[in-house]
């Protein structure tokens, strides 16, 4: 079996292999390199806008890397710690708090004064980049979304029901359309991944809030237990959710409501396209988020932005890549493609396109009252994992609505 | 004549002292330069406190990140769920192999096919064996509940995996489809060895198919089951890929295991101290299970 | 006759257990995106569609991806299976101090969770300036695969007499002659089996590939097969037919090998 022939053989190709895999050096260009996750990667809308920028920028040359966003975070983490981290990278609220303070993230207020399109980005957006009121500005915004809710108009008109436009129209129209016979719930709360900015959703509709207008951590405060509690409720006391929700995704609740088993959903434009696809537009409603006081109205937003890494050592140039894909085409082009979310410039969002589109003019009015996760250290931690297991936690009942909250302040208060 | 006598002491000499060191060379350069050096940095990390992102601000910390384990309620948890974990595992996998290397050694056309076929669940990446197994397993669109509910075992579909009681359970049964195909080729390797002499004997001396299995076969292989089993356990007590995709440990502490406690005290908490030494103090755990496995099974086995 | 059909009531039995979890997930590769969610459940697509396939194959770099982790793969088999032949020859034939703590510390390497390990992996592959290539998974996965495979080949070499060996030195050979030419082809189904384990391992290894490459271009099959799990969308169809296509490479290969593993090359040496 070993003759020496097959040996040398085998030695041989395994050497031509070694020698084909070396890469070829040899740049004169600055490289930067850039990561980000995407959610379709067979769309070709990113890598045709690289391919662009490079022949408008001769001299400089992006390289990105798509990472699976389930592994984003933790490989943003080894390589900052190794130093080995990109020139930039697209980059999401909730992980703000912990890497500006590991002074990880460049601030980017000299480099935005000289940027013509400052003024066309949606004024309060820039907070969702800050850590504090005065801060320097961390992450241009480039990608939101705020929260609202699907319903079934469909399912609504049979039974004479009131659209939601406030809590308690929510829950009463929840309870009178769960039908567990029929497998139908009222609602597909969600306490898997992720779930957690539907959650907080919930939580300023009702006027909770984490933190106070001078950023003091209020998690733990008894407003904040009563609507997390009205939250653990839907599915223990009214059980209007369906029986698999304390491990819900979003999978799982887009398919619980594009085939009928639910018939609310809180989710976002991004989905608007699939929802109206499967159920037609004429089933599906969509109302802003519900508040429980209707003077008083309130949702979530969750930006995805770009940042520049402190390591840089092109930041001149990242900024440059960063900024051209904040600019008014390139805007309009991913908010219309199978990635797109809601535009961060007036400009684009002022275009029938999205003006004429119900989910995009609702989820876009919400911009000026939206609120999002308070920009601590702690949240990245609770975002990637404590939420979820808080929460599960509670919908099973092995804990209580006051203990979750005290962790989660805990969390927040971290240093 | 003398100095071939001489020449032939030396080569015999070398062989007898030299060469098996030399043989063991190239695995012990691999293993020192690669291994080595992490281990030692774990150690390092689990007496200090240590977050990734500011490398820069760790401090020595003593002991203190072990005597934590101790307190940590949900160590215990995952200790449990370790134990129960590796145990099932490890026992429905051999037992699967068994079966399927019996199966796979009789004579049949399109053997060779049927053999590559049952590489498959070996073969798939843990992604995908975690993907498909969700969607079979899914509260609202699993064919299992589905069939279940056909056959009436079931009166309505079960969530699988978001209720606590049957979160682990179900990882498990993905894990053990996944591990019977490697104990199904080892076993049968094992048995193709056997001479087939011992079975003519055995057949013309008036033994049935059960009691040849008794005593030729099983003890032959005895050897391979053991130096596997212990191979798998190990594997299956660090491997959470599965585990991670299908429930990440939930719902709550359900189907959390140590390798995973570990990794998100590492990445989500940024805690790498407490993690090196949650992982570490499983890693002396097993050195100790499998040094008594061993010491146990040294005559049965005939190994060293 | 009983027996007959009882057998191959057996194989029947094992093949489904085997093939109905990928025989589900082919039917939902071939299922258009919206007969997914669909309750009660559809068995069989209405509309079959191999739409999943093309796009993968051409929209993704997943050939690309193929062919790294086909690369890292042989290249691990070959090496770790050179390094854990020698070593198996050591531990077997050879009486030795220390024989039993070096076996030992073999086995150690695989005592800890890979994700302990990766980290200081990581900045041990960017001092050596390999990462991002898949010489830095070809020297991880090497390494890890080394201790199985010599327990593993041990094993087998134990349960060959020696008096072959000393059969074939009586001939003239040396020892290394000895393992040349007389152990190695009787204990080929042995060497098959860990050179199948080694390059499944290799092939399904996703904690170091994902942190030693970011490249796309050195990126291998596991990690890129997470590239279709989004935010907001899971593309099954693409994740599905990743997965056929990914198992296919590997079951031909053992196809070819697994007649190695047939006995037939034991009889010559007893007897002859």
């Amino acid at each position: 079996m070993f003759k020496k022939s097959n040996f040398l053989m085998y030695l041989f190709l395994f050497l031509t292999l070694i020698i084909l895999l070396t890469p070829i050096h040899g740049q004169r260009k600055t490289v930067i390199k850039y990561w980000l996750w995407l959610d379709d990667p067979t769309d070709p809308m990113f890598p045709d806008l690289v391919k662009q920028f490079n022949s408008l920028n001769p001299d400089i040359q992006v390289e990105y890397e798509l990472i699976p966003l389930s592994q984003y975070y933790d490989k943003l983490v080894t390589a900052i710690g190794a130093g080995t981290a990109p020139d930039a990278a697209r980059f999401k609220d909730w992980w703000i708090g912990a890497f500006v303070d590991a002074g990880a993230l460049e601030p980017l207020d000299n480099y935005l004064k000289n940027w013509k399109g400052y003024s066309d980005v949606i004024s309060n957006l820039w907070n969702t980049g800050k850590i504090s009121a005065k801060s320097p500005i961390y992450m241009m915004p480039h990608q939101f979304i705020t929260f609202y809710l699907y319903y079934r108009k469909d399912w609504f008109k049979e039974k004479n029901l009131p659209p939601p436009t406030d809590l308690n129209k929510f829950l009463d129209a929840a309870k009178k359309l769960t039908d567990p016979t029929k497998n139908r719930y009222g609602f597909g709360l969600r306490g898997g991944s992720g779930g957690q900015d539907q959650w907080l959703a919930f939580m300023v509709a009702q006027g909770a809030r984490l933190v106070d207008r001078n950023g003091k951590v209020i998690a733990d405060s008894p407003e904040a237990i009563l609507a997390n509690q009205w939250y653990i409720d839907l599915y223990r006391v009214h059980k209007v959710a369906p029986p698999s929700a304390p491990t819900d995704a979003y999978a799982q609740v887009l398919g619980a409501f594009q085939s009928g088993i639910t018939a609310m959903m809180a989710h976002h434009v991004g989905s608007s396209v699939l929802v109206t696809q499967k159920l037609g537009e004429e089933n599906v409603g969509v109302v802003p988020m519900p508040p429980a006081d209707p003077k008083k109205p309130a949702t979530m937003i969750t930006m995805s932005g770009n940042v520049i890494f402190s390591s840089s050592k092109n930041k001149e140039a990242a900024f440059k890549f960063i900024s051209w894909l904040t600019e008014k085409e390139q805007m309009d082009k991913w908010s219309r493609s199978r990635q797109g979310q809601l535009p961060v410039l007036k400009s684009v969002a002022n275009l029938p396109y999205y003006k004429n589109n119900i989910f995009f003019k609702v989820s876009l009015d919400q911009a000026k009252y939206a609120i999002a996760w308070p920009p601590l250290p702690g949240v990245g931690y609770i975002s990637a994992q404590l939420w979820q297991n808080l929460m599960q936690r509670a919908l099973l009942g092995e804990i209580t609505s006051k203990e979750m909250m005290e962790e989660i302040a805990n969390a927040l208060r971290k240093k | 004549m003398l100095l071939e006598r001489n020449k032939k002491e030396f080569i015999n000499k070398w062989e007898k002292r030299v060469l098996p060191f030399l043989l063991l060379l190239p695995a012990f350069i691999l293993i020192l330069s690669v291994v080595a050096y992490p281990i030692g940095r774990a150690i390092w990390l689990s007496f200090h406190d240590f977050n990734p992102l500011k490398p820069f601000e760790s401090k020595y910390v003593g002991f203190e990140n072990f005597f934590k384990i101790l307190k940590d309620k949900v160590f215990f948890i995952a200790l449990k769920n370790s134990l129960i974990w590796i145990i099932g595992v490890v026992s429905f996998q051999f037992i699967g192999g068994l079966i399927g290397a019996l199966i796979l050694r009789q004579k049949f056309k399109g053997r060779s096919l049927i053999r590559g076929i049952s590489l498959i669940p070996w073969v798939t990446p843990g992604i995908l064996i975690s993907i498909m197994w969700m969607w079979m397993l899914d509260g609202n669109y699993g064919i299992i509940n589905d069939i279940l509910l056909r056959l009436g075992l079931i009166s309505r579909y079960i969530p699988w995996l978001a209720q606590k009681n049957t979160s682990l359970f179900s990882v498990m049964i993905a894990d053990i489809w996944r591990g019977i195909p490697f104990f199904a080729i080892m076993l049968l390797a094992a048995m193709e060895a056997i001479p087939e002499q011992l079975y003519e004997a055995a057949r013309i001396d008036g033994a049935n198919s059960f009691r040849i299995f008794i005593h030729i076969t099983w003890p032959l292989i005895l050897p391979t089951v053991i130096i596997t089993t212990m191979l798998r356990i190990i594997w299956t007590a660090n491997h959470m890929d599965l585990i991670l995709i299908m429930t990440d440990g939930g719902p709550g502490y359900s189907s959390l295991i140590i390798p995973l406690m570990a990794y998100h005290t590492a990445y989500k908490q940024l805690n790498f101290g407490y993690a090196s030494a949650l992982a570490l103090l499983q890693g002396v755990f097993l050195i100790i299970i499998v040094s008594l496995y061993l010491r146990l099974l040294r005559k049965k086995g005939g190994m060293y | 006759m009983k027996n007959f059909i009882f057998k191959y009531f057996l194989i029947f039995i094992w093949l489904a257990f085997i093939l109905i979890p990928y025989i589900w997930m082919f039917i939902t590769s071939i299922k258009s995106p919206n007969e997914l969610y669909v309750f009660p459940i559809k068995y069989l697509p209405s509309k079959p569609t191999f739409e999943g396939y093309i796009l993968l194959l051409k929209s993704t770099p997943f050939l690309a991806y193929m062919k790294n982790s086909i690369i890292v793969a042989l290249s691990t088999v070959i090496i770790a299976l050179f390094v854990a032949i020698l070593a198996s020859y050591s531990f077997s034939r050879f009486d030795y101090k220390g024989k039993t703590p070096l076996s030992f510390i073999f086995l150690i390497t695989q005592m800890f969770p890979a994700i302990l390990l990766a980290i200081p992996l990581f900045l041990l592959m960017k001092s050596l300036k390999i990462l991002n290539t898949p010489y830095s998974l070809i020297l991880a996965h090497s390494t890890f695969a080394v201790p199985f495979s010599t327990w593993m080949i041990t094993g087998f070499l134990n349960s060959i007499p020696k008096e072959l060996d000393e059969a074939a030195q009586i001939d003239g050979c040396t020892k290394i002659g000895a393992l040349r030419h007389v152990i190695l082809p009787i204990a080929s189904p042995g060497i098959v089996a860990a050179a199948i384990y080694i390059f499944i391992y290799s092939w399904n290894e996703f904690l170091y590939a994902l942190t030693f490459t970011s490249d796309i271009k050195a990126r291998t099959i596991p990690v890129g097969l997470h590239t279709f799990m989004g935010e907001y969308i899971i593309r099954w169809d693409l994740l599905t037919a990743g997965g056929i296509i990914t198992g296919l490479p590997v079951i031909i290969f053992f196809m070819f090998i697994q007649k190695y593993l047939v006995k037939g090359l034991t009889e010559g040496a007893v007897t002859g």
